[in-house]
């Protein structure tokens, strides 16, 4: 499958769709995109999860394989829409500390433009 | 006069005479218990400790009692000393008992290099992976027995955990205090509501955990809210009552009977809680510790106490107290976060920098220097060590390799990164993907060589010793960050992999087996020995080993980066012209002052003065 990515903010923030399950059937290919986002020196990232009902050991990877990048180039990776099931995943791993989270793609943006 | 390999005897021995307490010991005992509960108490509670002691006497066997006389605490620790670290049940095989196949694979596979076990928890339990005990004298019958452990204890020194800080919420001891059994009614530190402590005091008390600090539980006399540090099911006990400290004396003169020949006192900082302060690190805690070390420098001087203590660097070292009256070994805490970010950022200017300031202590203590174990690489031992912006990169780089981070509760109510869920093999080489086999398991065993021969006593995790790599699956499956590096081994694997010389699991355990040797090889290495640390670059690691008389030394420098780079030797060691051995690769080299010396990407390199026939 491939991934969707929209630019925004002047082509400043990049918005990844992700599709219903984030495994290990997808998940080097997310890796892929989201490396290919930050070789346009692109740092901010928006993941919209909003489709998405299961990620596994391997999409969770994926999710946050470029954070040290993009935090050290002063943006970061960002959630959109995560569902109950998703949200559980990210509570148990503590990662929901780590990656903001918002209700919304416009809501995830304006984090950004407020930043 | 070596070591009797029995030690105690399962019975009692009265037809010989009881042990007499020296009036020294006598005299620091009851001043502890004074500190700790007043004179008036202090000398109702000495008699029973001393009947306590005297017991635990009469167990030891003749040859223990004889070997003792020549024993020197200054040989506490000597250069044989090399820990494994691992659960009792980690290693599993068919139907075969855990602690069986664990003894197998000690003898078969690591009798070479280690010669130490710290068995975790093996006591039944009810969470937290054996850190909830539910009988602190018995051993989890799903694991093995009593024997296993004597077994065990044939041919390796053992190490066990005095878990002393907290019990099981399924205990007997908490059960029956739910049941009002007025024995254990003041076991453990209760409120009837939550108004009996004010929101200023909670904000003081320090948290290692972000759960809430007291559990309600239903008892005979109705709801009651109880202490608990770690977890619900964790029940802090209250030393405040005497008789919760002579039960833990008795169990800690248990273990040693059982074959301890060192107690880790986990989660210690925690022992004593004292409304109106942060309840961590309080005098009581020290002075128990102290008493714990009294008691053994009297009946058992042999066995060392071990303080697992992750806080920050400064108040870790403290329990050595002044190097003669408490812990006789700490973890040395610091060094895994500071060895991990020498090693993502091929610089050791922090490393090296926080090493200088770690010197030999006394000749009865020494630093557990450890880069793994059964919990995560904690991050308050570099609090004031590494710059905040540096903590923020290591979390960042431990989730970017598939690790997690476990949080604490700070005084103001926010989450701070406590540990980094990782195992060692993926925090040092989880996105070093460019790299092949051979580079990443060089850079695998240089991180690993800074603990073998940094002063003190080298331990690895059993994890860390076959490389393992993330276990994500189970921290889903499990709910637990920890269970990152907590992977129950398939012992048939495990063989397959050992014996097959070209697996990665056999080429680290091989390395590190070399390493190992070479340090228990080297009296230079003993813990006793001085350290130097010297800023040489930062892109290398540099200290120097020797003793206290005489001009021998070993120079140890280690390639943290995929550079080749040199060196060259400090000014102070070298005459015009000498002769070293590498005691890593064998190779002789002839020095001139000033030369550089070149070393490979990841290399470690040992330097040793070669002697000609006169000694010079």
């Amino acid at each position: 499958m491939s991934f969707d990515v929209k630019y925004m903010l002047d082509d400043t923030v990049a918005v990844i769709d992700i599709p219903e399950r984030l495994d290990a059937s997808c998940s080097s290919e997310l890796k892929d995109k989201i490396s290919e986002v930050v070789n346009k020196s692109v740092y901010k990232i928006i993941i919209n999860l909003a489709e998405t009902n299961f990620i596994d050991s391997s999409g969770l990877g994926a999710l946050v394989s470029k954070i040290s990048v993009c935090k050290a180039n002063g943006g970061d990776i960002r959630l959109a829409a995560p569902g109950k099931r998703v949200l559980e995943i990210l509570q148990i791993t503590h990662l929901d500390k780590v990656l903001n989270y918002y209700h919304d793609i416009d809501e995830a943006v304006n984090s950004f433009a407020t930043d | 006069m070596n070591k009797p390999r029995y030690k105690h005897n399962i019975e009692p021995d009265y037809n010989r005479p009881l042990f007499e307490i020296p009036i020294d010991s006598k005299r620091k005992i009851i001043n502890i218990l004074t500190l700790l509960y007043g004179s008036e108490v202090s000398r109702q509670v000495y008699p029973e400790l001393e009947r306590i002691m005297k017991v635990y006497y009469a167990h030891k066997t003749q040859e223990l009692i004889e070997w003792e006389k020549t024993f020197d605490r200054s040989d506490i620790f000597s250069l044989e000393d090399v820990i494994l670290i691992t659960y009792g049940d980690i290693v599993k095989k068919n139907s075969e008992k855990p602690l069986k196949v664990l003894a197998d694979f000690c003898r078969d596979y690591f009798s070479n290099s280690f010669n130490t076990v710290h068995i975790l928890p093996f006591f039944p339990y009810s969470s937290d992976r054996g850190f909830s005990v539910k009988d602190f004298e018995e051993v989890d019958p799903n694991i093995g027995t009593w024997a296993d452990i004597e077994d065990l204890n044939y041919d390796f020194k053992l190490m066990f955990d005095g878990v002393f800080n907290h019990i099981s919420s399924k205990s007997k001891w908490f059960q029956e205090f739910l049941n009002g059994n007025p024995d254990f009614k003041h076991f453990f530190i209760v409120l009837s509501t939550k108004e009996m402590i004010s929101e200023d005091h909670l904000k003081l008390i320090i948290r290692p955990r972000t759960s809430p600090l007291f559990t309600e539980f239903q008892t005979i006399e109705g709801p009651k809210l109880v202490w608990t540090t770690f977890s619900s099911d964790q029940v802090d006990l209250n030393f405040h009552n005497p008789k919760v400290l002579l039960k833990m004396i008795d169990i800690f003169l248990t273990y040693v009977r059982r074959g301890a020949d060192l107690v880790r006192l986990d989660a210690v900082t925690y022992l004593w809680e004292e409304l109106g302060t942060d309840c961590i690190h309080l005098k009581q805690t020290h002075a128990i510790i102290k008493l714990f070390r009294v008691i053994l420098d009297t009946v058992a001087p042999y066995v060392a106490l071990i303080t697992e203590t992750n806080v920050p660097h400064e108040q870790n070292i403290q329990y050595f107290g002044n190097g003669y009256d408490e812990a006789q070994m700490v973890y040395n805490f610091a060094l895994p976060p500071l060895v991990y970010h020498a090693f993502i950022n091929n610089n050791t200017a922090y490393l090296t920098k926080w090493a200088q300031t770690i010197q030999k202590v006394s000749d009865q203590t020494t630093y557990f220097n450890f880069l793994d174990s059964h919990d995560g690489i904690g991050l308050l031992p570099v609090k004031e060590i590494l710059p905040d912006n540096e903590i923020e990169k290591l979390v960042y780089e431990t989730i970017e390799k598939g690790g997690f981070i476990s949080y604490r509760t700070d005084s103001d109510g926010k989450y701070s990164p406590y540990e980094l869920n990782i195992t060692w093999y993926s925090a040092i080489n989880g996105n070093y993907q460019h790299a092949d086999d051979t580079m990443k398991l060089k850079r695998y065993v240089a991180s690993r060589a800074i603990a073998i021969f940094f002063i003190g006593i080298p331990g690895i995790y059993i994890h860390g010793l076959i490389g393992s790599e993330n276990d994500v699956e189970a921290v889903l499956k499990e709910k637990h960050t920890r269970s990152i590096n907590r992977e129950i081994i398939d012992g048939s694997v495990l063989k397959e992999k050992l014996d097959d010389k070209s697996s990665l699991i056999s080429r680290i355990v091989s390395e590190l087996n070399n390493l190992i040797n070479i340090k228990k090889n080297e009296k230079l290495f003993h813990p006793n020995c001085l350290q130097i640390v010297y800023n040489l670059s930062e892109k290398l690691f540099a200290f120097e080993r020797r003793a206290e008389k005489g001009d021998d030394f070993v120079f140890c420098v280690i390639n943290v980066t995929e550079k080749r780079t040199s060196f060259v030797l400090p000014e102070g060691l070298v005459k015009t012209e000498n002769t070293f051995k590498n005691l890593v690769s064998g190779y002789i080299m002839n020095y001139k002052k000033n030369e550089q010396i070149e070393i490979d990407p990841y290399e470690i390199v040992i330097l040793k003065t070669v002697k000609n026939k006169s000694g010079v």
